[in-house]
């Protein structure tokens, strides 16, 4: 009898162990991705950030001075107010595009609309989003097609290029499909019968939208405007190529402080202070997202 | 207590045939039929039901309850027929418009949403304030045995407190009748014992109407004043639950609620005038004002309960009488249920003690003859 527990005791301990080895395995690639590609690259940003820069070469040092001069800089405060308030207006701006197209998909169309609908969406993905935006480029110059269609109408407005409009055309283009997928998701795994039980407490057709169905699927309209400001925020086509280089934002920043005397070290300190806020920033919306009322 | 079997037998035959009472029933239903292309969901449906009663109606799946409570709260239109409340035609309003709140077999809690919160969206719903929303939401929480839950998300609360927080939802707007779709399937057997007792005395305290749809036996003739039982999306009897389990009008009713046996006989006159049932299991006496009314050569079938029948493993010692070969035994608690077959193959539940079980002393296999008093067979038509 002791025996006998004794080995079931030492086979239910072995079958426990090949199971942990089992997802051991299939989780494997997870950590090993984030350890070469994202742990060790930002430890050597780190570390590079208090590097010195000595006749146009990168000397390993430890000195603060990197921090100092790009914290105490009027120009790089400018650049990240400006990139935040960029992918800011960009984020709330896709979303309030993407929401009412989520809704129609989700709630309106048939199930194969639907599904033709969301694979539409993924089309764009099909180009490069450079090739993209330097199609907007032709699209907004002086004599591009936009331009010439508002001066038939009297409306002479210069070139739409260089200006905050072309950015946020620029980055929804960049940001619109991922963004409506992501809600549309969220949407479609919606319990109905939550809806049915809105209306059935008195919630009318008008009220449900806000009273029951956005607070639903707050989750993946946060996490929709999320990634918005995440591509927002490190974008750096849709400001060189739309914007014209007259709005410096982070990315600029760093590929202008490089090519400026090789000033890699200083570039770290954009780069990480870029990760700080993307990392806060998802922090803070997740805790949003899932928090109760 | 006959000719009242009669009445009810009437009633879920050709209810539509009878004179349209004056409506003290609270919600009626006249002739709802619902169709979804060509498959018939509900057809020539009707039923009152009367203030302050706990109705349950239960069926096999599929046998249209659940359309028939959705149709109720407006969550499906009907194809043909009035729904009434109070004598006037409701059919075209609204599900918002409605006031039926419904307790949701997934419950349906908002997770967005707090406790008091959920408890409080009919009364926002309805317009009334903030201060008055959270005093009526804590006074219902308090009385489901909730405070101090008030703050707590639904991810945060046990199967039977969620279940609570639904009614709490449901009750707060103080409706006069109240819509539940299977609400205590979800739980486990004790906890849903326990709630049947629970529903039940709120029922009672509130004087409100429940339309309680369910497929559990137990729960319905447990906790209900009327149960109305459908087949195919007909109504097959509608009655109290003492009521239909004496007296089955159809036979799909007897089988549906089992425990009964049930002989397929024809009605025959002998010489003698007296009026006999004889089909493949022999010739059986039956005593009771439907034997008068039966027409020579009728189809009926004989429900005899499982409690009302004796096993003997001698023959000729009572008047009604049938070998059976012993199929199978059911240990429940006390009792057995016990398992017989014709030679004609007709099933038949005997129910005993456990003693006097095993003072028979038989096995499975065995030959042995049930029998009861013509005075326990039920008639009925089919």
């Amino acid at each position: 009898m002791g025996q006998m527990s004794k080995d079931m005791t030492s086979s239910l301990s072995t079958r426990r162990l090949s199971r942990l080895a089992y997802g051991g395995i299939w989780s494997l690639p997870l950590p090993l991705w984030l350890a070469a590609f994202f742990l060790g690259p930002m430890i050597l940003l780190i570390w590079l950030s208090f590097w010195d820069v000595k006749n146009f070469l990168l000397t390993p040092d430890f000195q603060l001075e990197n921090w100092q001069k790009m914290l105490t800089a009027p120009y790089f405060w400018a650049a990240y107010l400006r990139t935040f308030v960029i992918a800011i207006s960009a984020a709330a701006l896709v979303s309030l595009i993407a929401l009412p197209c989520s809704l129609a998909i989700s709630f309106f169309l048939s199930v194969r609309a639907r599904m033709v609908m969301l694979g539409l969406f993924v089309v764009p993905f099909f180009t490069s989003y450079l090739v993209r935006v330097y199609s907007w480029q032709i699209y907004l110059t002086e004599n591009g097609i936009v331009m010439k269609l508002l001066a038939a109408i009297g409306i002479d407005s210069g070139s739409l290029l260089n200006t905050p409009l072309a950015l946020m055309i620029g980055l929804v283009t960049l940001t619109l499909p991922l963004v409506i997928v992501i809600q549309s998701i969220s949407m479609l795994s919606l319990d109905k019968t939550l809806i049915d039980a809105a209306y059935n407490l008195g919630c009318g057709p008008r009220r449900v939208l806000f009273a029951t169905v956005l607070p639903a699927v707050r989750p993946g309209i946060v996490l929709g405007a999320l990634f918005a400001f995440i591509f927002s925020f490190g974008d750096f086509v849709t400001a060189t190529y739309l914007g014209g280089g007259k709005f410096t934002t982070m990315s600029i920043l760093i590929a202008d402080t490089v090519k400026s005397g090789q000033q890699w070290p200083r570039a770290a300190v954009v780069a990480l202070m870029m990760i700080a806020t993307l990392l806060i920033t998802a922090l803070a919306s997740i805790a949003y997202a899932y928090r109760r009322t | 207590m006959n000719s009242l079997s009669e009445i009810k037998l009437a009633r879920s035959v050709a209810p539509s045939e009878l004179e349209r009472p004056m409506s003290h029933a609270h919600i009626s239903l006249r002739n709802i039929r619902k169709t979804y292309g060509d498959a018939v969901a509900v057809e020539n449906l009707n039923l009152d039901i009367e203030e302050g009663k706990f109705v349950a109606i239960m069926g096999p799946s599929g046998c249209g309850k659940s359309t028939m409570l959705r149709m109720l709260a407006g969550l499906e239109d009907v194809t043909g027929g009035d729904i009434q409340r109070e004598g006037q035609r409701i059919n075209e309003l609204s599900i918002w418009e409605r006031d039926m709140p419904m307790v949701w077999q997934s419950l349906a809690l908002f997770p967005f949403l707090t406790v008091r919160e959920n408890v409080e969206f009919g009364l926002r719903m309805k317009g009334v304030g903030k201060a008055k929303r959270k005093t009526r939401a804590l006074d219902w929480l308090q009385k489901l045995g909730l405070e101090g839950y008030a703050d707590r998300g639904i991810d945060q609360l046990s199967g039977g407190q969620r279940q609570r927080v639904a009614l709490a939802r449901c009750l707060v707007t103080e409706p006069s009748v109240l819509l539940l779709d299977e609400p205590l399937s979800a739980l486990d057997a004790h906890l849903s014992v326990q709630m049947q007792g629970e529903l039940k005395r709120l029922q009672r305290e509130l004087g409100i109407t429940f339309v309680y749809v369910t497929h559990s036996h137990s729960e319905a003739f447990s906790m209900a004043d009327t149960v109305v039982i459908m087949n195919q999306g007909r109504i097959e009897q509608a009655g109290g639950p003492e009521d239909i389990y004496l007296r089955p009008a159809t036979p799909f009713v007897a089988r549906f609620l089992g425990g009964s046996s049930i002989f397929d006989c024809k009605a025959r006159r002998l010489k003698t005038g007296e009026m006999v049932l004889e089909g493949p299991d022999g010739r059986f006496k039956c005593t009771g004002s439907e034997l008068a009314d039966l027409d020579e050569g009728q189809q009926v079938s004989l429900i005899v309960r499982a409690d009302q029948i004796s096993v003997t493993a001698k023959a000729g010692w009572a008047e009604n009488e049938v070998a059976a070969r012993v199929v199978g035994e059911e240990f429940i608690g006390a009792l057995v249920n016990l398992r017989l077959e014709t030679a004609a193959g007709t099933a038949i539940t005997v129910q005993l003690q456990q003693r006097d079980m095993q003072a028979l002393d038989i096995e499975v296999g065995a030959t042995v003859t049930a029998s009861w008093h013509p005075e326990d067979g039920h008639i009925i038509n089919g």
